[in-house]
């Protein structure tokens, strides 16, 4: 399968289930909200050894936040319920509380839930008031700037996490600007988000070290320096791979994330160094969840 | 199937009890049981068609027709359905109610909604004393719903109230939000003397800046009450009766207290009011 002369390799991207939360975050000003959202989603980029992934979802008008106020939408996402409960409380506490005229809200209303508001209320040393709106429960924590107003809970979605495309280049320069491309628009698909730096993965990992310690370790099948050494999955023009990796709170958001990635990064083609499609496949060992290319761009 | 509708042939000299007649009360009863219903009024008891011309056989919707404040118990214990009153209820209008809902198309008397454990009340004139309040000897007033009053509330408004949410368009008597225990008060006309006296926690949200304020509670100062701002666009958002609270904004005066009970509770004075 060819689409715009690059080729899509007959495979499947594997991913995996996750529990995952979305957290709308309010501020004074849109700017603010950005601080939090950006100081809550930092050092989130893979459950390997930050203990969630987090990426900020979209912006949200003042129409459509609890509040009235600028907000930004966030997901978290974690490998068990108890893990993300723990993140959530971290991350909320010590980045959105932090934040200067900010407030936290729950993004999904569903059980099972966790805990948001009620573990953080504790900071307010006793004078904090309980508020029930329509059968919401909000605390309200007198801090400084004057009172930080936090949903009780928020709903945990079962997720997926792991949603992945490769792109074979003839440059890392080429690499990264289809990539970055690719990642502007899976942006704009609700419900799904790139969690790693700028979405890109520069340093694609497999499952398993030949150091025990290890639980990933590079993936040499796709490093163009390992070409002349081990079985390389990489053809001789291939000079550099990068690998978008999308997390969701469904599959079919995962499907419209790596079809509109995909497409976008086709439309650059072997001209503008695109040469070829693939995906992290590791044999059925690291998740349930198979994304075949061909079908999904079909 | 069309709503029950109950015409009041005439008003009875003395008060009659009507708590039977809820959605609850009825259900499964056919008209000619409905009007076959024994009411008491003063020493005598009554069937139910002497009282009132019965049409209809809905009985989760009931229209009561002609009310006068000869009426009470409205709604008493109701939990689903709903009931609408054109002209004056009597006392004790959604007095335990746990859901549904009570529209009151005139005033109501005394103790609206008190003991209220769920569901929406709306009158759209004036309701009497201890609105949302408790039942006597209870040591919890309302402890969930919402009640929108169009007009004025008379005194202790949300006595011991511990849940909920009451709205006042106009004017509440003295005493408002007396020892409260939690739950929302607004109050968007002149109240009273001492409002939230013994309170220990809730919000009373005043537009005005009531009558006198006890001792015991101490000003914070003028603040943005960021928490206002969700408060108002979620009722806003949910009943369309309070859609102006959408354009009010979040400074207020907060005076903390009542300072003799730990001082938990606030009263809210809005800022543009002040």
């Amino acid at each position: 399968m060819n689409i715009n002369g690059v080729y899509i390799e007959d495979t499947f991207a594997e991913a995996f289930p996750m529990k995952a939360t979305r957290l709308i975050i309010t501020a004074m000003t849109l700017k603010s909200a950005y601080r939090a959202a950006n100081s809550l989603t930092g050092f989130a980029s893979s459950v390997i050894a930050c203990g969630c992934e987090a990426d900020i979802e979209c912006d949200l008008d003042p129409a459509d936040t609890p509040d009235g106020r600028p907000g930004i939408a966030v997901i978290i996402f974690a490998m068990s319920v108890k893990q993300l409960a723990d993140q959530v409380l971290r991350r909320v506490g010590q980045s959105v509380m932090t934040t200067a005229t900010s407030a936290c809200f729950a993004g999904l209303r569903c059980e099972p839930s966790i805990k948001l508001g009620s573990s953080i209320r504790f900071f307010g040393d006793g004078y904090q008031i309980a508020k029930r709106i329509d059968g919401i429960r909000y605390w309200r924590i007198p801090v400084m700037h004057g009172e930080f107003v936090c949903e009780e809970k928020t709903g945990v979605a079962n997720a997926v996490g792991g949603g992945n495309f490769l792109v074979f280049a003839k440059t890392t320069r080429h690499a990264l600007t289809a990539c970055e491309q690719a990642v502007k628009a899976i942006r704009r698909v609700p419900r799904a988000v790139t969690c790693f730096p700028g979405g890109i993965v520069g340093s694609g990992s497999k499952v398993g070290s030949k150091y025990k310690f290890m639980k990933a370790s590079t993936n040499e099948a796709y490093c163009p320096t390992l070409k002349g050494r081990v079985r390389s999955s990489l053809t001789p023009d291939v000079g550099s791979v990068l690998e978008v990796v999308v997390d969701a709170l469904d599959q079919e958001a995962i499907r419209e994330s790596l079809r509109t990635g995909i497409e976008t990064v086709c439309k650059f083609g072997p001209k503008k160094g695109i040469y070829g499609i693939s995906a992290g496949n590791y044999g059925g060992k690291l998740g349930p969840y198979h994304f075949h290319l061909r079908e999904i761009l079909t | 199937m069309t709503p029950l509708t109950l015409t009041l042939r005439t008003r009875p000299a003395q008060e009659v009890d009507i708590g039977l007649l809820t959605p609850d009360g009825l259900q499964a009863m056919g008209r000619p049981a409905i009007e076959q219903i024994k009411l008491t009024c003063g020493n005598r008891s009554l069937r139910l068609h002497e009282l009132f011309e019965v049409q209809g056989e809905d009985t989760s919707v009931i229209h009561i027709r002609r009310a006068c404040d000869k009426l009470y118990g409205i709604g008493m214990a109701m939990s689903f359905g709903s009931i609408s009153v054109q002209g004056r209820a009597g006392d004790d209008v959604g007095r335990n109610m746990r859901g549904g809902t009570i529209a009151v198309r005139g005033s109501a008397g005394h103790g609206t909604g008190r003991g209220m454990r769920g569901g929406y009340i709306e009158v759209q004139a004036n309701t009497g004393d201890f609105l949302g309040g408790a039942e006597a000897g209870a040591l919890e007033g309302m402890s969930e719903g919402v009640i929108i009053v169009s007009g004025d509330a008379g005194a202790r408004v949300g006595d011991r109230m511990r849940r909920g949410i009451i709205y006042v368009r106009g004017n509440s008597g003295d005493y408002c939000g007396s020892r409260m225990k939690g739950g929302t008060i607004l109050v968007l006309g002149q109240s009273g003397c001492y409002p939230g006296i013994g309170m220990r926690r809730g919000t009373i949200v005043f537009a005005r800046k009531p009558a006198e304020i006890s001792a015991t509670f101490n000003s914070c100062g003028v603040l943005k009450m960021e928490f206002l701002r969700l408060l108002f666009r979620q009722l806003s958002n949910s009943y369309r009766k309070l859609a102006l609270l959408r354009n009010i904004g979040p400074e207020a005066e907060r005076f903390s207290g009542d300072l003799a009970l730990g001082g938990k509770g606030e009263l809210l004075v809005l800022h543009s009011a002040l």
